[in-house]
């Protein structure tokens, strides 16, 4: 069985319509890339999974077991994380309190967080930022900050929406081989990212989105070639 | 901050002052330091730790300060009662506002507390029948700890300094516990909270309920110390205005930020009203212009509050290191 699972997923707001029908699986252990030109509804997609919007129609199951109509941090809870396309970390606390704030959600005990803590923020590469404000960092430094915090709530399916958005390309690999080591360590990741090359590179799987509803779902060099994507990233001029 | 020392020693200091101190107005002085310290660290677990600015909490104080005062002069029982029962209704209004912070954000929930406050006061100074209306109502004076009947305000420090402590300990807990890490984060980012798995909103009441229980009680004591309870007094924005103030100019989100910034408002005020009451009268609203000016350089030089700015020269100078 699949573990995470998107059922005919329908969002509109007024007369637009997000997302119509979006069905697809993530097994556990994959790695699946979600592509689409801007406004192709994949953030909204990411704010019904996580519990922020709540579909007209459709559901969002865990192993089977519904998320839809559950609260953000219960979601969270059931074991799915997030990162932020526009990044939010708390910009008054440090950045080892922004990831126990992650920790917390399964411990009690501040001091084990506390701990943990250290350990995602050496883990992502932050080690000598732990105490410094989240107001501070930079770009490639917050979201290594966020994919902590994300990682503190030990989550079994982690969304990541865009990894390389707004980095300099130096630090493009590191967070790249970042998230290859996440997966390789056998979590489950469904990533949004505009960056065609990263994304064949570390995903499995693709989805692609068009006006809201997918248009391509399957190996990445297959996605790539496939005419409804050239078509809808470049336009039909440029169809082979 | 975890300059537990210091507030070691201003307690200590509070503690040990009837003592060596007779002085009436002196006494006085600090009895209304501690009550509105009190006052200003229980709007802190709200608008501090919480995030969630009240401009209403008078509310809360007004509500404590009646149903001392009305248990005591209509059924006649204990203060004591009367301060538990405050502490109950404003728990209950305390839900109600919580559930609106989880619908109003920002600048409109600070419009709706300052809406509930003036609600109360227009039904506090027209509610001839059970509140007395306008006229207010005067605590009757019965001698006895157990009818709060104390003329001796050394005993009265004692008594306020034992809630100035519990506010105190209740911000220490919210700066250790999970609970005040997961409420920080409601107060910085309540999406970026959300997602992490902290159920922002129950947290957020339950911050506002436990805020509402003590400015009540503090209202209770208050009125019981002062004798009177004025409607147009405790339901006052400028009341409201007070307690928020002492936690901003003290500094927001720490325990011992909201006793300090009430131990200068106080003082700066009760000076000022000594020097130009009597034939200066027309200059007695000075304060409230000197308050402007103290918040202006608060926010100006010292924006952390001034626990924030004290630690700050601290760690200038080597004193304390980072946080663990």
């Amino acid at each position: 069985m699949s573990l995470l699972s998107v059922a005919g997923v329908t969002k509109r707001f007024g007369g637009i319509v997000a997302n119509r029908g979006i069905s697809f699986d993530v097994a556990a252990g994959e790695l699946v890339g979600i592509i689409g030109p801007n406004g192709a509804g994949k953030s909204t997609l990411f704010e019904i999974i996580t519990g922020f919007y709540h579909p007209d129609e459709g559901e969002v199951r865990l192993e089977g077991t519904p998320l839809t109509g559950l609260s953000p941090d219960v979601v969270c809870r059931r074991g799915v994380a997030r990162t932020f396309q526009k990044l939010r970390p708390f910009q008054g606390l440090s950045v080892l309190d922004n990831v126990m704030v992650g920790a917390l959600t399964r411990t009690r005990d501040v001091r084990h967080a506390r701990e943990r803590a250290r350990e995602l923020i050496a883990r992502v590469g932050l080690a000598d930022k732990a105490d410094a404000h989240a107001r501070t960092l930079s770009t490639g430094q917050r979201k290594r900050l966020e994919l902590a915090r994300a990682l503190a709530t030990e989550p079994r399916v982690l969304l990541l929406d865009e990894v390389t958005g707004g980095v300099d390309q130096r630090t493009i690999p590191d967070l790249v081989r970042l998230v290859r080591e996440l997966h390789a360590g056998g979590l489950t990741l469904l990533v949004i990212e505009h960056n065609m090359r990263v994304i064949t590179a570390v995903a499995q799987r693709i989805v692609a989105l068009f006006l809201g509803e997918v248009i391509a779902d399957g190996p990445p060099d297959a996605v790539a070639r496939d005419r409804r994507v050239v078509e809808a990233y470049l336009g039909q001029a440029y169809v082979p | 901050m975890k300059a537990v020392p210091a507030a070691a020693v201003f307690f200590a200091a509070a503690g040990l002052a009837p003592l060596v101190v007779r002085d009436a107005f002196l006494l006085d002085g600090l009895v209304l330091i501690l009550v509105w310290g009190s006052a200003a660290a229980a709007w802190n677990v709200a608008g501090g730790y919480a995030g969630q600015i009240s401009l209403g909490h008078s509310a809360f104080f007004g509500l404590g300060a009646y149903a001392a005062a009305i248990v005591v002069t209509r059924w006649e029982v204990t203060p004591w009662l009367g301060l538990a029962l405050g502490a109950v209704v404003a728990t209950a209004i305390g839900l109600v506002i919580g559930f609106l912070s989880n619908r109003l954000r920002g600048p409109y929930f600070v419009l709706a507390t300052i809406a509930f406050s003036q609600v109360l006061l227009i039904v506090g100074s027209r509610w001839r029948a059970f509140t007395s209306g306008s006229e207010g109502i005067p605590v009757p004076f019965r001698p006895g700890f157990w009818t709060l009947g104390i003329a001796d305000k050394r005993v009265w420090v004692w008594i306020v300094l034992a809630l100035a402590v519990l506010a105190y300990l209740i911000g220490v807990y919210l700066e250790r516990a999970r609970r005040g890490y997961q409420l920080a984060a409601v107060r910085e980012d309540e999406d970026a909270a959300l997602s992490l798995g902290v159920p922002a909103r129950r947290l957020k009441v339950a911050a506002i309920c436990a805020s509402a229980a003590l400015t009540a009680a503090c209202g209770a004591l208050w009125a019981q110390y002062v004798g009177f309870v004025d409607p147009f007094y405790v339901f006052s924005v400028d009341l409201s205005v007070r307690f928020a103030l002492a936690a901003v100019i003290g500094g927001l989100g720490t325990a011992l930020g909201p006793f300090l910034g009430a131990a200068l408002i106080t003082t700066v005020e009760t000076y000022l009203r000594a020097q130009f009451g009597g034939i200066g009268a027309g200059l007695v609203g000075i304060y409230l212009i000197i308050y402007g000016c103290v918040l202006i350089v608060v926010v100006r030089w010292a924006p952390q509050g001034l626990v924030g700015w004290v630690e700050e020269r601290l760690r200038r100078h080597g004193l304390v290191g980072a946080r663990p």
